[in-house]
């Protein structure tokens, strides 16, 4: 047990599963001697050497297609893209192979691939360095969507996506690197699929991930400070696979939906548990369904535009009155 | 050992030759390689099947005389234009029919199609319908052969189109960093699907040398001559093997419009292609080097192929249709996950 920063979570992981599987490669840009622009990969190279740790051109597309044919060779390559928003050069081969080489080879290859990338704000990055991706991704049939939001599941679910014999995209909260820690228990073993309910609470259910999800426990603790309502506040963990189930026991108490996440609001993921409450939880709904995303503009540098933007502690304070006042 | 196939230097000066049952069986390939092409159109025009179809007819040649240099643990990726490589590495072409009838019989389970045919057992990786989206499969594939020690070579089969795309760059610049044992073999057939290479890269041969200036390894070779390829094909695959990244640009010809529905006399000369055929057919060329020697000999491959071809696209018809079911299969290995929404 010790408590880790969560971007020494990320490396601690890493670490664990290069040590624990040959096969296991990371490759990414600046991975190697500088350690990555976060220190996810600090001192792995030494550690496992050049074979192992890979730096690479600054070539998304071409890289993460590379590493899509290790994968289908057996290797089990986790490949870092410095920022969530270089992606975006390497969507054909990850939505047009990665994602779809099982279903088209008819199982005769499948890819044990992570993509990992900071995603989200927090660091006074700037518009092409901010953007919360992972919508996208969740649209696409053949990916798995994690996002931790703990420096634990920060370990175990990188732990867990390295094992699987899917490919994953792993989307790191850039803002929490440094800001959020927590006990990592490396004995504790595989933490699977599925949501947790990170606050409980027993008047509003508020569905969140990553970043969001500390500011909406700070919001719901002010507002049960403040004699407000009090919010059960769940994690999601992966947006997909989703995990309903975790949402419709919370519902059953609480009658009441918030869905709060980075992602502009418009066409976000939250929509689609919005509608997937709408459509088989009718009957347990108090109120509207609330929703809270970011404005539909780029996201700014500083810190006071950012949270004009994306979602304020305020911000979700005051969405989470207005249902309780419903 | 007929005149024509003696004698030839390598390229490179490697003292490869071509003996005259090489010959034959390139010959046979190319055959089958047009055999399996106009049988497939034939089928469309009859609408006994559906989907995309790219013909590959005049390029024969290329796909042949590489695959050739290959060994079955040896591994390709292919593009929209890849039936001729998929039949030159080895896929047997019921299978190949199979997946174009859409039949659970068929490669990739009558799923993908024409542009989707994956065989991992022959070696063939995959078509990819991305322009180029196949290369850096070739690479990573071929460096993970490097990795655990084996000497197979990764070859990608793109066209002058796929010269355009970006990661076809990224990829040439991270072979050659990463000594990766892969040839990247550019099928120049002078039109992306209506632009003309000309106009893009100027003359053929032109790709080659933008390629040399990035320190690959390139060679240009007129792919209406299938010995010559296969020389070529012959001195890269070793180079690969041994040293590094090579890339050969293979001068071809697209006889057929770039699709079945592409109204091709909009952009070049009506008939263009049946007048190419006629003066500059790979398989005649061949033919005629071989001379009237080896006339009885071709005509046999001429009527076995035939028959093969035949005897394929029958078997591979009568198979069962792909089962509803099975649109809905094999998007993920982790069971839990195939919920399909």
């Amino acid at each position: 047990m010790a408590e880790l920063k969560y971007a020494e979570a990320v490396r601690a992981a890493l670490a664990a599963e290069m040590q624990a599987d040959e096969d296991v490669l990371i490759m990414g840009e600046e991975v190697g001697a500088l350690g990555g622009v976060f220190t996810t990969t600090k001192d792995l190279i030494e550690q496992f050497g050049p074979e192992r740790v890979i730096d690479t051109p600054i070539s998304e597309s071409g890289f993460v297609g590379w590493s899509i044919g290790l994968a289908a060779e057996g290797f089990r390559p986790v490949v870092e893209i410095m920022f969530s928003d270089f992606v975006l050069l390497a969507l054909d081969q990850i939505i047009n192979l990665g994602a779809k080489v099982r279903f088209m080879s008819n199982g005769q290859f499948n890819v044990p691939l992570v993509i990992r990338m900071p995603g989200g704000g927090g660091t006074n990055h700037g518009p092409q360095h901010s953007q919360s991706l992972e919508s996208i991704f969740a649209q696409v049939p053949g990916l798995i969507v994690a996002m931790p939001a703990t420096a634990a599941d920060a370990y175990w679910m990188l732990r867990d996506s390295i094992r699987c014999d899917d490919p994953v995209i792993f989307i790191e909260s850039k803002g929490l690197y440094f800001r959020e820690k927590g006990e990592v228990d490396e004995s504790e073993g595989p933490r699977g699929f599925g949501a947790r309910v990170a606050r409980p609470g027993t008047d509003i259910t508020v569905v969140s991930a990553a970043r969001m999800l500390h500011r909406c426990i700070e919001a719901a603790d002010a507002l049960a400070a403040a004699g407000g309502p009090s919010c059960e506040v769940i994690d999601l963990r992966y947006i997909w696979p989703l995990d309903t189930d975790t949402i419709a026991a919370s519902l059953a108490k609480t009658n009441k939906l918030a869905v709060i996440h980075e992602p502009v609001e418009f066409s976000g993921w939250g929509g689609e548990v919005a509608a997937w409450a709408a459509a088989s939880q009718f009957e347990q709904l108090d109120g509207p369904i609330a929703r809270l995303g970011a404005r539909r503009v780029p996201i700014p540098f500083q810190p006071h535009l950012e949270d004009e933007v994306v979602p304020s502690v305020a911000r979700i304070e005051a969405t989470l009155s207005d249902l309780h006042g419903y | 050992m007929s005149r024509a196939a003696e004698g030839r230097a390598g390229a490179g000066g490697a003292a490869a030759t071509i003996d005259v049952d090489q010959a034959l069986s390139l010959y046979r390939q190319m055959v089958l390689i047009r055999g399996v092409e106009v049988e497939i159109e034939t089928l469309h025009k009859r609408g006994r099947m559906t989907g995309s179809f790219h013909s590959s007819m005049g390029q024969e040649a290329c796909a042949a005389g590489v695959c050739a240099a290959l060994r079955q643990s040896d591994i390709v990726t292919s593009n929209h234009r890849g039936h001729g490589h998929a039949v030159a590495k080895g896929i047997p072409i019921e299978g190949i029919f199979a997946e174009l009838f859409g039949r659970s019989t068929g490669v990739s389970g009558g799923r993908g199609g024409s542009m989707h045919l994956h065989h991992r057992e022959s070696g063939f990786l995959g078509e990819n319908a991305i322009v180029a989206g196949g290369l850096p499969w070739a690479g990573g594939a071929a460096w993970a052969r490097k990795k655990r020690g084996l000497t197979d070579v990764g070859v990608a089969f793109i066209g002058d189109g796929g010269f355009a795309q970006g990661v076809t760059h990224e990829v040439l610049l991270m072979a050659r960093y990463w000594e990766a044992p892969l040839v990247i073999v550019c099928e120049n057939n002078g039109l992306a699907h209506s632009m003309a290479s000309e106009r893009l890269f100027g003359e053929p041969g032109s790709i080659t040398r933008i390629v040399e200036a990035t320190g690959v390894r390139s060679e240009f070779v007129d792919g209406r001559d299938v010995i010559a390829v296969a020389e070529t094909a012959a001195a890269m695959v070793e180079h690969a093997r041994t040293v590094g990244p090579a890339f050969i640009e293979c001068q071809v010809f697209r006889v057929k419009p770039h699709s079945l529905s592409d109204p091709d006399y909009r952009y070049r000369e009506k008939d263009a292609g049946q007048a190419w055929l006629e003066t500059h057919d790979p398989i005649l060329a061949l033919r005629r080097r071989l001379g009237e020697d080896q006339g009885e000999a071709l005509d046999r491959i001429d009527a076995e192929v035939a028959e093969e071809v035949a005897a394929a696209s029958a078997a591979a018809e009568a198979a069962p249709q792909t089962p509803v079911e099975a649109a809905l299969e094999n998007v993920y290995l982790t069971a839990e996950l195939n919920k399909n929404g």
